[in-house]
């Protein structure tokens, strides 16, 4: 009899987990209360920068995902858009070039091989960059893809391998029975499961507040402009130092100078349309767009490429990236609770490590050894 | 030839937004997210409309399916304009 395993949340972390877990061999049921990719995986941009990534577990986990990433067109036979197209961080003041010094020789030292450049080879790298620029990082190693494909991609690779797929259906709580999760209820059936993946990003917190858990994910909303279709000239990811600032910034429970948390991280979709963030506020669940972020944002953007004054912007989106108090997900067990795992809380990393999440996931719940030390995801660091 | 275009902006055939309804897309956004009818320049004004009783037909009408939310701009701005204090 094999092993049968419920997902809850169709993200792309819910739909990566499912897909593996097929592979491992398990009966899975991915249960998902709109559709895939509804929530923040359909509401972010493409770039997997794994320059963004703090040092240390997270970086090395993107690094594990990467290589995921370049087999991964082949093993789902689906066009996901995948590209290797080098990512920089541009700097625009000496402040930021003494923070950016600081990271790249860290990463450097973690056996990342990010260059610093200068404003002048940043425009000869990618033509319409702003000569006010004083620097920039770059690495050939970052990468982009299309997170809505990957999404679908992942949960259909899971139908045809046999997981049962239930769109349109909440997870009203967990059934449990002596500390041990049996299954979910939904609002038609009761689903008993040998095991429960939670991964419902921003919305996992709720699933666990009745049992006494406190999962420390929090929404923190980030805004997104879409432009027009334009010829192709973004040839890499390329994000702000500013960015990086307020990505690294941890800052949930201060007073901070710039609520709205703006820095630039611009890429160009496969159409030609532009995405062209980003903020990181916490608002609660609220997903309205704020005008005066927009506009910080395309001032962002006019600053870096002086060009852009003169596209058109066709829509504003807001997504609800899961942060996490220290930045990194949380992957594994519930401390006092059998046969529910967490997967959950990659804030704006979760595109980078869907594959290599969903991979550790499905090796933790059917108890293969996925070689790499995951302790330092569990939910018991907080 | 009995396809056609629904989707002017993005190029998308009724054979795809069937497609799309048929592997679960219960929504504008669903088939919008899937096969990018809707995500052009025009945002769905044309098209809207028409996928949505698409779904009702599917649905036997019981309610409506979800729409896709309006967001600014409500139409294309030039981005110098909506930086301009």
């Amino acid at each position: 009899m094999s092993y049968k395993v419920v997902v809850a949340g169709g993200g792309l972390i819910g739909a990566s987990t499912a897909y593996y877990l097929t592979k491992s061999g398990a009966e899975v049921t991915l249960i998902e209360s709109k559709d895939i990719a509804s929530g923040t995986s359909g509401a972010c941009d493409r770039a997997i920068m794994l320059q963004s990534k703090k040092p240390g577990p997270t970086l090395d986990l993107a690094i594990e995902s990467i290589a995921l990433y370049k087999e991964l067109e082949a093993e789902l036979e689906t066009e996901l858009e995948y590209r290797k197209s080098g990512g920089m961080i541009i700097i625009e003041t000496p402040e930021e070039m003494a923070a950016m010094e600081h990271m790249v020789e860290r990463q450097q030292k973690a056996g990342i091989d990010v260059k610093l450049i200068t404003g002048k080879e940043a425009q000869e790298r990618q033509p319409g960059l702003s000569k006010d620029l004083i620097g920039s990082t770059w690495w050939e190693e970052d990468a982009e893809v299309n997170p809505l494909k990957v999404s679908f991609a992942m949960a259909n690779a899971a139908k045809s391998r046999g997981a049962k797929i239930k769109l349109g259906t909440p997870v009203k709580r967990l059934l449990t029975e002596n500390n041990r999760v049996i299954g979910v209820e939904t609002p038609t059936e009761k689903i008993y499961a040998d095991a429960v993946v939670v991964a419902m990003g921003v919305w996992t917190p709720k699933l666990f507040e009745p049992f006494g858990v406190d999962v420390p994910i929090i929404p923190r909303q980030g805004h997104i402009l879409v432009s027009e279709r334009m010829p192709s000239f973004l040839h890499t990811g390329i994000l702000s130092a500013a960015y990086i600032a307020n990505k690294l910034k941890r800052n949930h429970q201060s007073e901070d100078p710039d609520p709205f948390g703006v820095g630039l991280a611009i890429g160009q979709t496969h159409s030609g349309s532009l995405l062209i963030g980003g903020s990181r506020q916490f608002t609660g669940y609220n997903t309205e767009t704020n005008p005066e972020v927009i506009r910080k944002i395309g001032e962002a953007a006019v600053r870096a490429f002086p060009l852009l004054a003169k596209a058109r912007i066709i829509r504003a989106f807001t997504g609800l990236r899961p942060y996490t108090p220290d930045g990194m997900p949380i992957l594994g067990p519930v401390e006092g609770m059998d046969g529910v795992y967490i997967a959950a809380g990659h804030e704006g990393d979760g595109v980078a490590l869907a594959p290599i999440s969903g991979k550790i996931m499905a090796h933790m719940v059917c108890g293969e050894n996925s070689g790499m030390d995951i302790n330092t995801f569990s939910l018991s660091r907080f | 030839m009995d396809d056609m275009i629904i989707c002017r902006c993005e190029g998308v055939y009724l054979s795809d937004i069937l497609k799309a309804i048929e592997e679960g897309a219960s929504s504008v956004p669903g088939i919008k997210k899937r096969v990018r009818a809707g995500m052009g320049y025009c945002q769905g004004r044309v098209c809207q409309p028409v996928i949505r009783d698409m779904l009702e037909s599917k649905t036997g009408g019981e309610k409506m399916p979800p729409q896709q939310r309006a967001q600014t701009p409500v139409r294309p701005v030039l981005l110098d304009d909506m930086i301009r204090r």
